[in-house]
């Protein structure tokens, strides 16, 4: 310590323009929409304040409860597909082969596509008439092939889409992770006799714990861009069937124009989004591990 | 541990929010430089259409001849423009003249105080005023002023129909509700879709909710509505109205997918012109779209279109009509060119050029005596035909989701949505809708 | 449900045969299991993942490839009859152009601006001894978790009352503050990486701390760097949101916005929407091509272990 005070640190200003700008249009929002959701504003003119009619609307608007409850099971739904598919394929693909490097190219491609570009994509082949869907949809119990058009199977279909847009990445994460696994724990289990099942639950997946945990955080964040898919597939139908909490705060701010109303149900957001950010790193125990790294 | 810090941390953000909200107002200060619409010109703004756009830009031109303030114009898809008209009132990059639906849309506005009264003008100018059919210069009249004056044709809900399937299939296009249920069962038995449903946006089912409690239960029954009286969502025809959407749905009057098929990418349209679908609901711009995308159609004389069908035990008058009495342009009040901009809605909009325009792309301008004109028309029957069901017509009762509140629209759209799905009973419809007002 | 159930069912029994792949090969054991341990479990499962990813991407290029009638005609999975690029012309003439010189303009803009603010901020959190300072790391990474359309309507706000509304850089803005946490993140972790002695050095030699930041800083975080500006790049070229709320003109107009505009206004023209699609992912494709490793760090940005 004494030999590193001598070194000239770097101040407060190095962090100045980053913690403004910052404050400007990242976390300052969240103060400016936490004050918008006590105003009636249809987006014209001054925001009025109204004390706390946006709130005591929330719990009478049948949406609210619906979209956050389908937004929780959208992000469940995509976890529970994402997770065991990625690290199942990421751990095959560490592997040398060549048809697994050649594979792994493919899969990789929907990550150069943007998602409005796959939910075109997806819509074009779902189309109930001119789309692949009345081809497949037979095969799968859907003989008019209304796969976005069912209110009992729209979400899952979203949550299909997202997983075949995000598998890829995740699975990019678990491969890096996995060849860091070193051979000879491997080597050793095989001369215990392990099968292969026990070798990957015993060793493939507590050594990629980690890589589990920043893969399910991102998820979570992640689950709340999923707005775009849902906007673009299935603009929140049918009916209120795939209307999740953003999409109902987007149609109510920038359809019905009750921006303080909508502004009440972003603040729903942040809470649930944040809580469940910090719920994850708590009981993971990931903050331990960030701020370790921290402490260099 | 980092986060033991975090009361520290909370008051850090604080003040960098507090520095970050006190330079964005000391920014602020909404138009500066200039009120609204692009400088030293006149900035148009109207929904896309291909067949209307050229002569709206040929008016324009017209304009800008005569005019040392030049005009241009923006156009922009149906479910966006409204969103981006409501963001940019709100901002300096507002157009100067910018077309609307009237009514409740054009309310909002009106209520915001950002646009220019044109009811002194037509003081001045009492001829101006005559000139337009007064059922439907009356949309633009809020509060017993003028803030439109329509730019476009009448639009009134029509029933489409595909005129080779109903040849084929050996029946009559329906004149009453009993021929319509008729004729779905027939069609469905067929494997034909009945009616083309675009479910998937719900001012396209509206249309059918419309008409239906039109013929129920007459005009007053939304006119109440509009007017936000008590109980008025409950109204008993409006309810059984629903359930009949309901039961139309439910008897696959729709198809059993309608609730992905989409109106705005065409998807509607092309069933009925390729026969998939026999008939279909919509306003007669639906003409316009079936020349743009399905040409073949509109030629080979199948795209045929009658009345809605009448009730036999319906208090509503039997040719009561129900859509959009026509398209306004109305002015921003921040404009920095208003004589400019109502030199151009007083000249151009009534100009026989301009008219005789709208006439030749099939549309039926709100002008009165025009009766004759049509012939100049590509489709002069069907322009008679509108011009007639509108001056025929005891009753033109605007698009309900246009004459409500944006906020009431929104919420009515979504329940109705429901409703054909069958996922809400009319009975929670109403309730929903009265909590709503 | 249907699709959800069909892929775990393709997992669930596949690692299942994994197990006991010796004894019941119902697949001929053709991957080179010789020089690796075999995995036919897992094996049959990427197959099939495999024909899920490629039978749209097909679709894509086979459909962006063919004529407007040939598709409704022949069904949308079968070999184009007659090859043409007339839908790539058409996506040009509608403006593809002037969208796809704004996005690149916005993915341009958030780079620099992210980097611009976020190496300084990295180089104080990491070696700064104000507590103050340092606590800020925290301060960023809380950020991680906003998601950015819960605060659109603020945003919104915002750039009205900044007179930016309808431009490039309300686009920028937002964008490049949201990414502003994960490139902090991967920035201080990598100087991190650079050894105490280093900057002991440095001061030995009598330098300042700018001088450090440019002789020392920039040069060793220079891969740091490269992640960064991909992964600001990539979240830029993809973002939605943003220009949907922010902007309205066919001048502004980005390509995911633009790809969405041409699907409502030619809806059933799919060849031509496919050929845009393809057209708006080649320059991410041909990053993929040129640099791989750069591009899967970028995707990838502080996430690695």
């Amino acid at each position: 310590m004494s030999q590193a005070a001598r070194v000239e640190r770097p101040g407060i200003l190095w962090a100045a323009p980053a913690l403004v700008f910052f404050g400007l249009f990242g976390l300052g929002p969240v103060v400016v929409v936490a004050y918008l959701s006590f105003t009636q504003w249809n987006g014209l003119e001054t925001p009025v304040w109204v004390g706390m009619e946006n709130w005591q609307a929330l719990p009478g608007d049948p949406n609210v409860g619906h979209g956050l409850l389908i937004s929780l099971g959208l992000t469940s739904l995509c976890w529970l597909t994402q997770t065991p598919l990625a690290i199942m394929f990421g751990a095959w693909a560490a592997g040398k082969q060549r048809i697994r490097a050649v594979a792994s190219a493919i899969f990789f491609l929907p990550l150069l596509l943007s998602t409005a570009a796959i939910a075109l994509i997806w819509r074009a082949l779902l189309d109930p008439n001119f789309g692949l869907a009345p081809d497949i949809g037979p095969f799968m119990g859907l003989p008019n092939g209304n796969f976005l058009g069912n209110g009992s199977i729209a979400l899952y279909v979203i949550a299909f889409v997202i997983l075949w847009q995000f598998l890829p990445f995740h699975m990019l994460l678990y491969q890096a992770a996995a060849r860091d696994i070193p051979r000879n724990f491997y080597e050793a289990a095989e001369i215990d006799g392990a099968s292969r099942l026990q070798q990957f639950f015993s060793i493939t997946v507590p050594q990629l714990r980690n890589t589990i945990i920043a893969s399910s955080i991102l998820i979570i964040v992640n689950s709340m861009t999923f707005f775009e898919t849902v906007l673009l597939l299935t603009n929140g139908g049918p009916g209120t069937a795939t209307r999740i909490l953003p999409l109902h705060m987007y149609f109510r701010g920038f359809s019905g124009f009750e921006m303080g109303y909508a502004s009440a149900i972003a603040v729903v957001l942040v809470a649930v989004g944040t809580t469940l950010s910090l719920l994850i790193v708590r009981i993971t125990g990931y903050s331990k591990m960030t701020s370790q790294r921290e402490g260099a | 541990m980092r986060y033991m810090s975090r009361p520290h941390l909370i008051g850090s953000a604080a003040l960098a929010l507090v520095v970050g909200a006190t330079s964005a107002c000391g920014t602020s200060g909404p138009g500066e430089e200039s009120g609204g619409g692009s400088e030293g010109g006149l900035e148009v703004w109207a929904l896309e259409d291909a067949t209307v756009n050229p002569i709206v830009q040929q008016g324009i031109e017209q304009f800008n001849e005569s005019s040392d303030v030049s005009a241009e114009l923006t156009t922009y898809v149906n479910d966006a423009y409204k969103q981006k008209l409501q963001v940019a009132m709100g901002s300096p990059n507002a157009p100067d003249v910018f077309f609307n639906w009237g009514g409740g849309n054009l309310a909002q506005y009106v209520n915001s105080d950002q646009v220019v009264n044109l009811s002194p003008y037509m003081e001045d100018d009492p001829e101006l005023r005559e000139s337009f059919l007064p059922s439907v210069l009356d949309v633009a009249e809020i509060d017993g002023e003028y803030y439109g004056v329509p730019m476009l044709g009448v639009q009134p809900i029509v029933l489409f129909y595909n005129k080779q399937v109903f040849e084929d299939a050996g029946i009559e296009p329906p004149e009453t509700y009993a021929d319509l249920l008729d004729a779905i069962d027939t069609f469905k038995e067929q494997d034909i879709i009945p009616v083309s449903l675009a479910g998937a946006q719900g001012w396209t089912e509206l249309m059918w909710l419309e008409y239906l409690t039109d013929r129920l239960g007459g005009k007053g029954v939304f006119d109440a509505i509009a007017a936000g009286e008590e109980g008025s969502w409950q109204d008993p025809a409006l309810l059984e109205a629903l359930s009949m959407c309901r039961d139309l749905a439910e008897r696959g009057a729709f198809g059993s997918n309608f609730s992905s098929i989409d109106y705005d990418n065409g998807s509607a349209s092309s069933l009925l012109a390729s026969g998939k679908a026999a008939m279909m609901l919509m306003g007669t711009w639906e003409l316009g779209t079936q020349t743009d995308r399905n040409p073949e159609f509109v030629e080979s004389g199948n795209f045929a279109y009658t009345d809605f069908p009448t009730m036999e035990d319906g208090e509503g008058e039997p040719n009561a009509i129900v859509g959009n009495p026509s398209n306004y342009f109305s002015i921003n009040s921040d404009t920095e060119n208003e004589e400019a901009a109502v030199d151009f809605l007083t000249n151009t909009v009534t100009s026989d050029q301009y008219v005789e325009g709208l006439i030749e792309a099939g549309q039926v301008p709100a002008v009165e005596g025009i009766e004759d004109q049509f012939s100049s028309s590509d489709t002069p029957e069907f322009s008679e035909f509108t011009y007639n069901l509108v001056s025929d017509a005891p009753s033109f009762t605007q698009s309900w989701d246009q004459a409500v509140d944006p906020a009431t629209a929104e919420a009515m759209l979504t329940n109705l949505q429901q409703v054909f799905l069958g996922d809400t009973t009319p009975e929670e419809f109403g309730e929903a809708m009265e909590q709503q007002r | 449900m249907m699709t959800v159930e069909s892929t775990a069912r393709t997992t669930e029994p596949a690692v299942g045969q994994g197990r006991v792949s010796g004894t019941e090969p119902r697949k001929p054991r053709r991957r080179g299991q010789r020089r690796e341990r075999p995995n036919i479990g897992a094996g049959i499962g990427a197959g099939l993942w495999f024909v899920i990813v490629a039978v749209p991407v097909y679709f894509l290029l086979a459909t962006s490839l063919r004529g407007q009638g040939d598709y409704l005609g022949e069904g949308p999975l079968s070999l184009p009859t007659g090859l043409t690029l007339d839908n790539y012309v058409r996506v040009f003439e509608v403006g593809f152009a002037n969208f796809l010189l704004n996005s690149l303009i916005v993915a341009t803009g958030a780079i620099c601006l992210v980097l611009a603010v976020a190496l300084p901020a990295a180089f104080a959190i990491v070696r700064s001894q104000n507590r103050f300072v340092r606590a800020t790391f925290s301060l960023f990474l809380l950020g991680l978790a906003v998601p950015a359309q819960a605060v659109i309507i603020p945003i919104y706000l915002i750039i009205t009352r900044l007179n930016l509304y309808d431009s490039l850089t309300a686009i920028i803005l937002p964008t490049a503050a949201f990414a502003l946490p994960i490139s902090i993140l991967v920035l201080t972790s990598s100087l991190r990486d650079v050894p105490r002695e280093l900057y002991e050095a440095m001061a030995i030699d009598g330098a300042k701390v700018s001088q450090t930041f440019l002789q020392l800083v920039l040069p060793l975080s220079r891969s740091g760097i490269v992640t960064v500006a991909i992964f600001v790049g990539l979240q830029a070229w993809n973002n939605f949101i943003f220009p949907l709320v922010l902007t309205q003109s066919q001048e502004t107009r980005v390509l995911p916005l633009g790809l969405w505009e041409f699907q409502t206004q030619y809806g059933t023209d799919v060849p031509g929407l496919m050929a845009a699609v393809v057209l708006s992912a080649l320059p991410i494709f041909a990053l993929y091509l040129f640099g791989r490793r750069h591009l899967l760090g970028g995707l990838a940005a502080g996430f690695g272990k």
